[in-house]
């Protein structure tokens, strides 16, 4: 047990979140393994958006817990915050920098060695096909190449956990495949990744287990085969689980 | 006109619903501060201009005179900050709002989304001029027993000015955004707050106001004030309204009719204009203004040897953050006419106390130099509050929606708070400091009031920025397109008012101690106890007050912004 438990990177403790009358986020448990990829989906305002936020520390929660790596993030933010990778849906960044220079700020806030940082930087750039434009304002930036920036900064401190919303979101089919190929070269590597995604193709595609979330509570988590046994379809795609699960527990309220 | 109201109805209905949004349990608390300061204001314009328009009517052979010169330049005054209001507000509604794809993506005529964008900008632009300058013609209207002639002119005037000096905006905008090379709709700001400088500067050196003073040179005033008899240019539609509400006032019906009229038909004739201008050129301006804009200087890469050296001290977070703030905040050319305009404040400052005729003043001249001095500490501070309520009461909703990486980022809320203090804190320590040495050294002040102001400016400075920095994290606006104009959010102006009672108790918490040892030393007397006790009292609530003024804002806002879940 002890063994199992000294696995699990990420923990979710009865999280439970409200916006004032709005219940986003019910009485969530569920826990996530070292080198895991834990693919998180469910129906538009089903409270995936908040919970990634909060496992980000972006937002607190109103009831529960997020423990990453064996720490409570309510207990020690800061300690929690450099194991993370986070890479929220919207590619919000600062449009005055440059994207070195934003690579950069990123390294110096979570303590990147300077001596390692230009090799680092330089390489993610390169693979993520924007150091050409390195030394361009990031305002210049079309939403994929900012989504791209995002991405290459939030894996420069080589971050244990990494949290993801929507990664797709904005970028061509070739930096879809890159970035589904390096998050399982990650996993293989020990990271523990957690997306949340509405494209059930790549849930299915890379994630080895998936949970279902509907109006902030979690109604069904597994393996593809498991989610297709609790749905009963044994046959059908992810798609088919998906409906058939939200729909039923849509009759059910 | 159905689909230009259509394109009106959601700012229409946005404003209906704020009552049902989720702050509008705030709204009552911020609707009565907003009402009694609005109101406050408005009062007092009136009986300025009423005690001034009083005087002016003793003045024998000259009031008259007078009154009508001020209202021409209260006209021009009024038409030049509607055209400098106008501008902002068109090229923020024409050019750079985050709605303007979807509404171009609409199939609705180019000159109609200009025409309901133009209309909503006049709106914005000119309701609160037209507000505070009811008050100007309500006291003209009542000094001078205007009847219903003269108020229902005003009412008639006051429109076409709007849609005047809307559409002369309108105009320069969108002729400035074909003109401009692609992505330099942005740089226009700079030149445009560079003009605005030289303006003030040059208007303000030929006004000379030291003349007013000095007795000296009332023979040359004589031959000024037969000048102000001179007409306007017949040419400005201020001339022929200013024309038509003097023709109201004295009873003329026709003659203010005509001035109407000609007025009226040159603003309907001006929206043909834009209109059909506009129906050409707007959309190939906005099409311009969504490439990126290019640089305004070359990037200079790296950091330079002694740069990096300081960074290297800094712990990573600090650097950062510290990196972040000084570039974006210099690379953002929409900060840089803001900039102007305060080194065209503080030039003005200065120069006043330059010319101040204190030797020809019937009070001792020691008097006076050490009464202005302890003014002068009140009014640096003032300039302060009002650099800061500027540039560091928004420093924190600058972030805009890119303050998820501060919230995922190893470093908490305190330590930004404290970066942002940082940053604006030594140099709005140095402005203010060479503000009230300078100003000082015109006065020629006694070494110790000199060394009390810069201690006591020492001491507020700290407070000022961390009220700024608490304040702007208390009430951030993530979302806004220009987060410097929340400095007429509820925040900033309740930030101004604490700002304002701040310095208010500094100075007369030191006033009295600082009155009795300067009339001991004046006699050659030394301080009785009870005066020393005082003393020390005051000086040291003196130091408490700035020390909580620092803590408590810094503390409540990180408590706040630490809470706020709506920011995202």
């Amino acid at each position: 047990m002890n063994d199992l438990q000294d696995h699990r990177m990420i923990e979710l403790k009865n999280l439970t979140k409200r916006y004032g009358d709005t219940l986003a986020v019910s009485n969530l448990n569920l826990s996530v393994s070292k080198g895991e990829i834990y693919g998180f989906i469910g129906p538009n305002g089903a409270g995936k958006t908040t919970t990634i936020r909060i496992m980000g520390g972006v937002l607190e929660p109103t009831e529960g817990m997020v423990v990453i790596g064996g720490i409570n993030m309510a207990d020690h933010p800061e300690s929690v915050k450099r194991k993370i990778g986070f890479i929220p849906d919207r590619p919000f960044i600062y449009e005055k920098l440059t994207g070195m220079e934003f690579m950069r700020f990123s390294a110096d806030l979570y303590g990147v060695d300077e001596g390692v940082f230009l090799e680092k930087a330089q390489a993610l750039l390169k693979k993520f096909a924007i150091l050409n434009w390195a030394d361009e304002l990031i305002e210049s930036y079309s939403h994929g190449m900012k989504q791209r920036l995002i991405i290459s900064s939030a894996l420069l401190h080589d971050p244990t956990v990494i949290i993801v919303d929507e990664p797709m979101v904005g970028l061509d089919p070739a930096a879809i495949k890159m970035v589904k190929d390096m998050f399982r070269d990650l996993a293989e590597m020990g990271t523990t990744i957690f997306i949340s995604t509405h494209t059930l193709a790549v849930a299915e595609d890379i994630c080895d287990r998936i949970g279902i979330i509907h109006r902030g509570a979690l109604i069904a988590t597994g393996t593809t085969g498991d989610l297709r046994r609790i749905a009963g379809v044994e046959d059908a795609d992810l798609e088919e689980v998906f409906l058939n699960l939200t729909t039923e527990e849509q009759k059910l309220q | 006109m159905k689909e230009i109201l259509a394109l009106l109805k959601p700012r229409f209905w946005s404003f209906r619903n704020g009552s049902y949004s989720k702050d509008a349990k705030n709204h009552g608390l911020k609707g009565l501060l907003f009402g009694i300061v609005g109101l406050l204001f408005w009062a007092g314009i009136f009986v300025i201009f009423y005690r001034v328009l009083v005087y002016f009517q003793g003045v024998q052979g000259f009031g008259d005179v007078l009154a009508r010169k001020l209202m021409s330049m209260v006209l021009v005054t009024l038409f030049s900050l509607l055209i400098f209001s106008s501008i902002i507000t068109c090229l923020t509604k024409l050019y750079l709002s985050k709605d303007l794809i979807l509404v171009h993506s609409m199939p609705v005529s180019t000159a109609k989304i200009f025409l309901a964008r133009w209309f909503e900008s006049t709106i914005d632009s000119s309701w609160m001029v037209i507000v505070y300058m009811l008050p100007v013609f309500l006291s003209y209207g009542i000094v001078y027993k205007a009847g219903l002639l003269f108020y229902t002119t005003v009412g008639l005037t006051i429109l076409p000015l709007c849609l005047i000096a809307s559409g002369i905006s309108a105009l320069a905008v969108v002729l400035v955004a074909v003109i401009l090379p692609a992505g330099r709709l942005r740089s226009f700001f700079i030149f445009f707050g560079f003009a605005l400088f030289l303006v003030l500067l040059i208007a303000f050196r030929l006004m000379r106001p030291e003349r007013l003073v000095n007795p000296d040179t009332f023979a040359s005033l004589i031959l000024y004030f037969k000048s102000l008899e001179t007409p306007g240019s017949p040419f400005l539609p201020t001339t022929w309204i200013f024309d038509s509400i003097q023709a109201a006032l004295q009873g003329q019906v026709g003659s203010a009719v005509f001035d109407l009229a000609l007025t009226w038909s040159f603003a309907i004739a001006m929206i043909f204009v834009i209109t059909w201008i506009s129906g050409a050129t707007y959309f190939t301006g906005y099409s311009k203004a969504q490439t990126t804009a290019g640089r305004l200087f070359p990037f200079r890469g790296g950091r330079s040897r002694q740069w990096t050296y300081v960074l290297n001290h800094l712990s990573g977070p600090v650097r950062a953050f510290t990196v972040k703030e000084i570039k974006t905040f210099f690379r953002d050319q929409t900060q840089w006419p803001q900039i102007f305009l305060i080194i065209a404040l503080i030039v003005i400052y200065l120069y006043n106390f330059s010319v101040l005729p204190l030797d020809k003043s019937p009070i001792k001249t020691v008097y006076l130099q050490n009464i202005f001095s302890f003014l002068n500490m009140g009014l640096a501070t003032f300039v302060l509050t009002a650099v800061a309520v500027r540039f560091v009461y928004p420093a924190v909703s600058i972030e805009g929606e890119a303050f998820w990486i501060v919230r995922s980022s190893p470093v908490k809320i305190r330590t930004l708070l404290w970066i942002k203090f940082c940053v604006y804190y030594v140099p709005l320590l140095i402005l203010t400091e060479i503000l009230i040495v300078i100003s000082n050294m015109l006065l020629h002040v006694t070494p110790f009031m000199m060394c009390l102001s810069v201690a006591t400016v020492f001491l507020m400075v700290p407070g000022i920025v961390a009220m700024g920095v608490g304040f702007g994290a208390a009430y951030p606006d993530f979302q806004s397109e220009n987060p410097a104009q929340s400095v007429t959010s509820f925040g900033g102006l309740l930030f101004m008012i604490l700002c304002a009672g701040f310095i208010a108790t500094v100075i007369v918490l030191e006033a009295g101690p600082v009155y009795t040892v300067f009339m001991a030393c004046f006699r050659g007397v030394s301080l009785s106890v009870l005066q020393w006790i005082w003393l020390v009292f005051s000086f040291s609530l003196v130091l408490i007050l700035c020390i909580l003024a620092v803590i408590v804002p810094m503390r409540w806002g990180e408590r706040c912004l630490s809470r706020n879940d709506k920011i995202f």
